[in-house]
């Protein structure tokens, strides 16, 4: 379902869920179109050594995944502003999930924020945050 | 009574959650929680008054602190101009001794937070500091933990015999009333919360289907 207008909303409305792709190729590719080439995002065995539970999503992939959710749930909506806490690592080749949901409104600027969250297979909160978004 | 005794708004640093907006989603959701407190990090907001919201939204909005010790996070409830005058809540290497001590001598209670995660909890601090007098109540139920984070809380609360609360550690609006607090008395302000929270009349609970279930 997506959202066309403010009007069409309710506080407490909740974006579609989606499992992003996160998977090596799909990470490799990414780093190269944005320079995000560092082992810790393309190499299992290296992150493994260096401590980390194995490659890990990088953060700016992590918040384009939720910008994508937004705009496929409101293909019109502006976001103004895009805000994430990395709470722990998300790990490349796991599956997790993008979840929204609507928890403010504004009806003069039709202007609405929504706490975005991305969870692993267990339902940890790995990144978490909130959105501004502007609608017609 | 249930509360959700772990929650931040934005007047931490790290909260991105109105108030007014945690109300909404209680209600709107139709969380089965008579109120929360707000926990803010490294101070203790003297400036907002939420009586209205109180009334507006029938729940009860405590605020307390959540300050950082070298065994980690303490929840300390029960705040006054005296106790934030015994130490520096915005410092990030407290004394956690200081702060049970000056606490309980202003008549508050301070309880270590999310005791089962790395770095910030006080399990990881016991191993090579050793143990800690003075502790009568920990958090074992922590909305924002992760792994066997909480069931490390439970284990520690179990062999040392403390009482135990739950919080949502709320950061987000909707994070709100995941994990909570039974209490056995009528709560109507802080110095009964505090109260009731010294004579371990609470227990750890955790919403699942909209009904709250004791930690397993």
């Amino acid at each position: 379902m997506t959202i066309l207008q403010y009007q069409d909303l309710e506080f407490g409305d909740e974006l579609p869920e989606v499992t992003p792709d996160v998977s090596m190729p799909t990470i490799r590719r990414f780093g190269e179109a944005s320079g995000m080439t560092y082992w810790r995002f393309t190499d299992h065995e290296k992150a493994r050594a260096a401590g980390l539970p194995g490659a890990i999503v990088p953060g700016i992939m992590s918040q384009g995944i939720l910008v994508a959710l937004i705009h496929r749930w409101a293909p019109s909506a502006t976001v103004h502003k895009i805000d994430t806490i990395f709470r722990a690592p998300l790990d490349v080749d796991s599956q997790p999930v993008c979840r929204g949901v609507v928890t403010d409104m504004n009806d003069e600027t039709k202007t609405i924020e929504i706490d975005l969250t991305i969870c692993n297979e267990t339902g940890e909160t790995r990144v978490l945050g909130t959105a501004v978004v502007e609608l017609p | 009574m249930i509360l959700d005794l772990h929650s931040h708004s934005t007047v931490s640093d790290d909260g991105r959650a109105k108030v007014e907006n945690y109300c909404q989603w209680i209600k709107r959701k139709e969380i089965p929680i008579d109120g929360f407190v707000l926990t803010e990090h490294r101070l203790y907001d003297d400036a907002s008054d939420y009586r209205s919201l109180e009334d507006q939204f029938g729940l009860l909005i405590l605020k307390a602190s959540e300050v950082e010790t070298e065994y980690g996070h303490v929840l300390v409830f029960g705040v006054t101009q005296e106790l934030q005058a015994a130490f520096n809540f915005s410092q990030i290497n407290l004394s956690l001794a200081t702060v049970l001590e000056e606490s309980e001598r202003c008549g508050g209670i301070a309880v270590p937070c999310h005791p089962g995660r790395p770095r910030v909890g006080m399990c990881a601090h016991i191993g090579t500091r050793g143990e800690v007098e003075g502790v009568r109540t920990i958090e074992t139920l922590n909305g924002g933990s992760r792994g066997n984070e909480n069931e490390q809380a439970a284990s520690l609360a179990a062999r040392k015999g403390y009482a135990r609360i739950g919080g949502s550690d709320s950061h987000i609006v909707s994070h709100i009333g995941r994990c909570a607090t039974r209490l056995h008395a009528e709560v109507r302000d802080m110095n009964e919360l505090v109260a009731s929270l010294k004579e371990g009349g609470c227990e750890a609970v955790k919403l699942e289907d909209r009904a709250w279930i004791p930690e397993s």
